[in-house]
């Protein structure tokens, strides 16, 4: 079975919700929007309090060429907008909106009479940006940017990241399962975009139901596509891993997948893209996973843009007060926050709450170069030197020993018997040298 | 707790981790050395059981009394690598050198060859041989002593003076049998003499990848190598590549002490430098050195190069 070099081997945990199918939550009364939810500038908002917004509407358009829009998931009337701390700490404003529950809930997305082939490439690639589309698996890159590659690059190969390597996430294994004719059909707009000669979709072998499921759809489909069934290791989804296993492609240090080629795309991306294209529906709602060690029954739950936290536990069985750390995304790379004051935002694949003992820091100890770090890390580091330069602020020294190809997926500080922060130092680095421009 | 007055934790990604840490792999590198306490304790009498637990004290309250000068916590000394160190240390010494003698070794690996470089990791070279190797300058005719073990009586150890087989072959042209060497029926330091129970626990450190088999076969290798070429050339003045493996401290330094996490290389190409860097060192001083034995300096010299080993064999980043 495909896969590639180093990685670690997690406990899964996904056998808590990978059976049960996605549920669509009800609407909170009270929505919370930041308007930064993608990776680059933050979106610049067009609404202001006491205006009336429909489903749909435009609330926060990119700002910059690295941004996205942000549409309003509901009918309602903005509340507040107000500075607030997104997940990771940065600051944004975030638009508060009182909804139309009933107006909302009576409204329905209308199939649009698509003929694709007679759909330019441009207007898809506009309908991609204006719907805001970001990628889901965590990234939130902007994807009509993925979309268009420059002049001098072509890109003739499309991976669908079915992977989903982090472990207790099942959403996009729920939308594998019951949404790959519309993952489908969004392939086949991605191939009239793009010049593809091969597309491949990579799923880890725990997914056999989602594996069996593309087997038998792409018969249906004109499309040079191959279902890539890959061995079940961390990180198997993050792009260069999965480019290299399923391509043998290596993505060049300091270089994009495009420049190999090569543009990757979580299903729930491409779903959102069908979405877009065929209902004309922007970037509103995600599927996000409800898991953990405390919950007892969880779930993958459609979920508007900005629904709280708390809303959402009302669909699950959650022991709060055994809760000791709640988690947005997975245990690998998700994000630690500090209350449940905060909302779903596109990037948001999972919620999960963790005991005590699961949440306990380990007591730091001194490295005894035992090299397990190096054994683990995909991008064949040396993650222990990298920690100790960070800690001895070797600023010089770090860049040349590859800092910024890491990409912070956490195996090293994972296997790491010293229970050294290994991920949280590298981190520190790039944002010191960041910061102080060194 | 309340959460909503403390907040949730927060800390860095992973937030999941394996159930693995330095403790646990120092008591597991102690419960592999078990066969071989066993053993030694059954062929050179229960005075042996006084030196392991001399040294064990002396290598720990070394520690602690450091640990609080240097005000750090004291705790560290539980974590199991003082008494690796200790163990390691015993096993080299002959059997009939005094317990003062293991105290002084003992704290001279510890304060010297640990604490001195900054603690746990720091240390260039394997504390235990340290110990050895201060030892054997301090006191080399008890270091070179060395009784013959009672398999007949056990727990009677008999005080005849006995050449080690190294010695024995160096010097006399004699060379023990294999088998005398595999079951440890032999004159020798104290947990040189059983090959057997020294693989097993070295297998099992292999299995759970605590140790390097890079380095472990490189080294074993290039002895075995290079000793096969000389015994081929004139097999009445060279022993045999078996009686190289299997004497001496070869074994126990091959899985315990080369193999030293800290004090080894930590890419796989330094690895497989040293190894063969120690098999050459290890031959060249049994052969033509004016000692018997060269295992203890062999690593002692890579674990100087192992600094300069690490720098010049980086891993290549996946795509550069």
């Amino acid at each position: 079975m495909k896969t590639f070099s180093k990685g670690v081997h997690p406990f899964y945990n996904k056998d808590l919700t990978c059976n049960l199918s996605i549920e669509k939550i009800s609407l909170s009364s009270k929505l919370v929007i930041p308007a930064l939810q993608h990776l680059g500038s933050p979106s610049e908002v067009i609404v202001k309090k006491g205006d009336e917004v429909a489903i749909g509407q435009l609330i926060a358009k990119a700002s910059g060429f690295v941004s996205a829009n942000i549409h309003s998931p509901v009918f309602g009337k903005v509340a507040k907008i107000s500075p607030k701390p997104i997940v990771g700490g940065r600051m944004a404003n975030h638009i508060e909106i009182d909804v139309d529950i009933e107006k909302t809930s009576q409204f329905v997305w209308e199939k649009q009479n698509i003929d694709l082939i007679k759909l330019a490439s441009e207007e898809i690639i506009n309908k991609i940006k204006d719907a805001g589309i970001v990628g889901l698996g965590g990234a939130t890159f902007p994807t009509h940017i993925k979309y268009t590659p420059p002049k001098d690059k072509t890109i003739d190969i499309l991976v669908i990241n079915g992977a989903e390597c982090e472990p207790y996430l099942t959403c996009d294994h729920r939308l594998m399962v019951e949404k790959a004719d519309e993952i489908l059909k969004a392939v086949e707009i991605v191939a009239k975009i793009l010049p593809l000669k091969s597309i491949i979709i990579g799923i880890e072998a725990n997914k056999p139901d989602a594996i069996k499921t593309f087997n038998e759809k792409i018969k249906n489909y004109n499309l040079p596509i191959e279902v890539v069934p890959l061995k079940v290791k961390y990180p198997q989804g993050a792009e260069k891993m999965l480019i290299h296993a399923t391509t043998k492609r290596v993505v060049p240090s300091g270089k994009l997948p495009l420049d190999v080629g090569v543009v990757v795309s979580n299903v729930g991306t491409l779903y959102a893209i069908y979405e877009a294209i065929y209902f004309n529906k922007p970037l509103i709602e995600r599927v996000v996973t409800i898991s953990g060690d405390v919950v007892k029954k969880g779930g993958n739950f459609l979920v508007p843009i900005g629904t709280p936290i708390e809303h959402i536990l009302s669909y699950v069985e959650v022991d709060l007060k055994k809760a000791y750390k709640v988690i947005f995304g997975g245990p690998m790379m998700g994000v630690a926050v500090p209350s449940l004051d905060y909302s779903i935002t596109k990037g948001s694949s999972g919620i999960l709450f963790f005991s005590e003992k699961m949440a306990r820091v380990e007591e730091e100890t001194p490295c005894i170069k035992c090299g397990s770090c190096m054994k683990a890390c995909p991008m064949n580091l040396m993650p222990n030197r990298l920690a100790s330069f960070s800690k001895a602020k070797k600023w010089d020294e770090i860049k040349n020993i590859n800092l910024y190809d890491c990409m912070e997926c956490g195996s090293c500080a994972f296997v790491c018997p010293a229970k050294i922060d290994i991920v949280g130092w590298i981190r520190y680095a790039k944002n010191y040298i960041k910061a102080k421009n060194l | 707790m309340d959460l909503k007055k403390e907040g949730f934790i927060l800390s860095s990604s992973p937030h999941i981790k394996i159930p693995v840490s330095t403790r646990k792999i120092m008591f597991l590198v102690i419960i592999t050395l078990l066969p071989t306490i066993v053993i030694s304790i059954l062929y050179f009498g229960l005075s042996v059981l006084v030196l392991y637990l001399t040294a064990i004290i002396s290598c720990m309250a070394t520690e602690a009394i450091i640990k609080l000068i240097r005000k750090q916590k004291v705790t560290s000394i539980f974590d199991g690598s003082a008494i690796v160190t200790a163990i390691l240390l015993v096993m080299t010494l002959p059997p009939s050198i005094g317990w003062q003698k293991v105290a002084l070794g003992s704290f001279i690996a510890i304060a010297v060859a640990k604490e001195l470089f900054g603690g746990l990791g720091q240390n260039i070279f394997n504390p235990a041989l340290v110990g050895r190797a201060f030892l054997a300058a301090a006191y080399p005719v008890s270091i070179t002593t060395f009784s013959k073990p009672n398999t007949v009586f056990p727990f009677l150890a008999d005080s005849v003076s006995k050449a080690t087989p190294l010695a024995a072959a160096k010097f006399d042209k004699v060379f023990t049998d294999i088998s005398s060497l595999f079951f440890g029926q032999v004159g020798g330091c104290i947990g040189e003499t059983s090959s057997l129970t020294l693989i097993f626990g070295g297998i099992i450190l292999l299995i759970f990848g605590l140790i390097n088999w890079r380095l472990v076969f490189s080294y074993l290798g290039t002895v075995a190598l290079l000793t096969t070429i000389f015994w081929l050339k004139n097999p009445a003045v060279y022993a045999s590549p078996i009686f190289h493996l299997f004497s001496g401290g070869l074994i126990l330094g091959a899985f315990y002490m080369a193999t030293d996490m800290v004090t080894s290389p930590i890419t796989n190409i330094g690895n497989f430098i040293f190894g063969i860097g120690a098999g050459i060192l290890v031959v060249l001083i049994r052969l033509f050195g004016g000692y018997p034995e060269g295992v203890m300096y062999s690593i002692l010299f890579m674990n100087a190069c192992t600094p300069l080993i690490n720098k010049f064999t980086r891993t290549k980043a996946f795509g550069s």
